[in-house]
């Protein structure tokens, strides 16, 4: 850990709640540093401000993957090593189609998976701080960073929407996983 | 939006969030019951007896087969093609109906596309044999070699079939297990045992449903799902075209890639309601896989019989219309009224007529007769894929070269092995992940409780 932060966190226990706090934050200009939820919640997911591209770059990993497997059909069947079947011809683009959509569709779920492991940081043991376990069972966490928000006003505010539980931790008194 | 409300709540028990995790990961926290232990026994057994197949089809050579020069594919094409088409179940399940907006999927999906995996794991093995040498397998890689250097033939359906069944098996794993991810860190957080903790937090990879990781988990879901969704109607177009380019009479036909699409999602269906009414009896996930599922399952089942009804006798008008005397003499001499008769009759009847019983709401509703039906598919399914591949074979043009096959015990060990395999993957599967998608379950759980405030 290069710096021990203190993190204030909110814990709900319904998604209505944790919504409306979620909102009401938003109004308040107050920053939200993570939301941690057991399934998507698309109205957070939408407003926290956090994007992904990687639908984009997945378009660009098919795109490119297709024209190099066409390409590497083109060198090998016509290029390289010319064989003669039956007198058909060596560039055969209609029998490259299926080869070309296949391991098209091979390389982008390839790419794709490694893509998201990298940016979202999932991987065996990669250490990350899990700063209530309830998370991903039935638990509505929001969470922010104690030392940039006025704590006093968040916990207050936090009160009033119902939070079940407030607390504060550092990131060093977490469970790493 | 949702029309929860006309069809009734998706999820019964009004759950809470805590009770779906618990009710859902329990079966990984009990003891082996017996008839588990028992399952696995008997799927070992069959695993031996195939891995001895195996080992004497590769020690021996594909001469312990009952193939001949007539009838080069037996068994071993039969059976690749049926697993291959139940291995469709998943991937139709997860992406066709979460492309239809279903919420429904969200309680069998999982369960599904572990069958797939296995599913598909199976169904390679029996190329792989076929081949003859299959320390040689590799041959069929397109790599810079010193035999030539010879590329492999990208013209030929064997070829994509290859690529195909290679990626089918990658991507699924990789889907199925993007899903189980979230899964697996619920049950690393709430599991008291520090084995567990250790085992799931491996393999839940730092999982936490932060913002940033939901948003790309979604994204990369999409994408995912929409690639494979291509790769489920190429797949078995592919492992058609392996038949559909010959000019054998009942092969060379325009109608195999979509015939074989559809069967492959009929017989995958049918397997997936198998072994759901199987978990649902077991487990007693009756909340979670309600009748409305299996009814749902069973609605789908009927309309893709009828396709089935329908490209069989398509496939038989055209033997006629075209008045080719081949193709006439496969369909009408050889499997309506011929040598294959049995079989032919099996298949329809099994496929296309015996399923219109759920039309009626009695016997969608009638669990075990359901489950009898689905089986019953299945058996339609194997016997379409004889038909296919042994009929057309077997009387081809000249008479002269006409065979007859029958398989020999090693090619049925194989097959009793394959089924080995898959019980086995399937029991273990049922005790350590979850067998419903968890944070799916809760996501569609939620939209019931919604509609209520």
């Amino acid at each position: 850990m290069q710096d021990d932060k203190k993190q204030l966190l909110g814990v709900f226990d319904g998604e209505e709640s944790l919504v409306q706090a979620f909102r009401k934050f938003k109004k308040e200009n107050v920053e939200i540093s993570d939301v941690f939820t057991p399934f998507p919640i698309h109205e957070v997911l939408e407003n926290h401000g956090k994007k992904t591209r990687i639908i984009t770059v997945s378009w660009f990993y098919g795109f490119f993957a297709a024209a190099a497997v066409l390409a590497f059909l083109y060198y090998t069947a016509v290029i390289d090593w010319p064989l003669n079947y039956g007198g058909k011809p060596s560039s055969a683009f209609p029998s490259f189609i299926v080869v070309t959509l296949i391991l098209t569709i091979f390389s982008v779920t390839i790419l794709s998976l490694f893509t998201f492991s990298a940016r979202a940081r999932i991987w065996p043991n990669v250490g990350k701080p899990v700063y209530h376990e309830g998370a991903t069972d039935d638990k509505f966490v929001i969470m922010f960073d104690a030392e940039k928000v006025d704590a006093e006003k968040v916990k207050q505010l936090l009160k009033d929407l119902g939070a079940i539980e407030i607390v504060e931790k550092l990131d060093s008194e977490t469970s790493i996983v | 939006m949702y029309k929860t409300e006309i069809r009734g709540p998706l999820i019964l028990g009004n759950k809470t969030l805590g009770q779906i995790s618990e009710e859902i990961t329990s079966p990984i926290y009990q003891r082996p019951k017996m008839w588990w232990l028992v399952g696995m026994g008997i799927s070992s057994i069959l695993m031996l007896l195939g891995f001895w197949g195996i080992y004497v089809t590769i020690a021996t050579g594909i001469g312990t087969w009952g193939v001949n020069n007539t009838v080069g594919w037996g068994w071993a094409i039969i059976n690749f093609v049926w697993w291959i088409g139940i291995g469709h179940a998943g991937t139709a399940f997860s992406i066709f109906l979460l492309i239809l907006r279903q919420e429904w999927r969200s309680s069998i999906n999982r369960a599904a596309e572990a069958m797939t995996v296995v599913a598909v794991g199976c169904a390679a093995i029996f190329p792989a044999l076929h081949m003859g040498r299959v320390w040689d397998a590799f041959f069929i890689f397109p790599y810079p070699n010193t035999r030539g250097p010879l590329w492999v033939n990208y013209n030929s359906p064997l070829f994509w079939d290859f690529i195909a069944i290679t990626a089918y098996l990658l991507i699924s794993a990789s889907f199925w297990f993007l899903g189980m991810v979230p899964d697996f860190a619920t049950i690393r957080d709430t599991t008291k045992s520090k084995v567990k903790k250790a085992v799931y937090g491996f393999f839940a990879m730092g999982w936490r449903g932060s913002v940033g990781e939901w948003k790309r988990y979604e994204g990369l879901a999409f994408v995912l799902g929409g690639i494979a969704a291509v790769l489920v109607v190429s797949v078995h177009s592919i492992v058609s075209t392996d038949f559909a380019v010959s000019v054998e009479p009942g092969w060379h036909t325009t109608l195999f890639p979509p015939y074989f699409v559809v069967g492959a999602i009929f017989s995958g269906f049918a397997m997936v309601m198998t072994l759901m009414v199987i978990i649902r009896k077991i487990y007693k996930l009756h909340d979670y896989i309600t009748d409305r599922h299996l009814d749902n399952v069973a609605k789908i089942l009927v309309f893709v019989s009828l396709i089935m009804g329908t490209a069989y006798l398509t496939e038989i008008f055209i033997a006629w219309y075209s008045a080719n005397e081949y193709e006439m003499f496969t369909f009408f001499r050889n499997r309506i009224t011929g040598e294959y008769t049995v079989q032919f009759w099996i298949m329809f009847i099994c496929n296309a007529l015996i399923p219109q019983l759920m039309w009626f709401k009695k016997i969608r509703h009638n669990i075990k007769m359901v489950f009898i039906i689905s089986l019953l598919i299945n058996l339609g399914m194997w016997f379409e894929r004889f038909n296919i591949v042994i009929t057309s074979l077997a009387k081809d043009y000249l008479p002269s070269a006409w065979a007859d096959y029958s398989p020999t015990f090693v090619e049925v060990a194989v097959f009793l092995g394959t089924l080995g395999i898959f019980s086995f993957g399937v029991l273990l599967f049922f005790k350590y992940i979850p067998m419903i998608a968890i944070h799916e379950v809760k996501m569609v759980n939620k939209l019931k409780t919604d509609k209520k405030k």
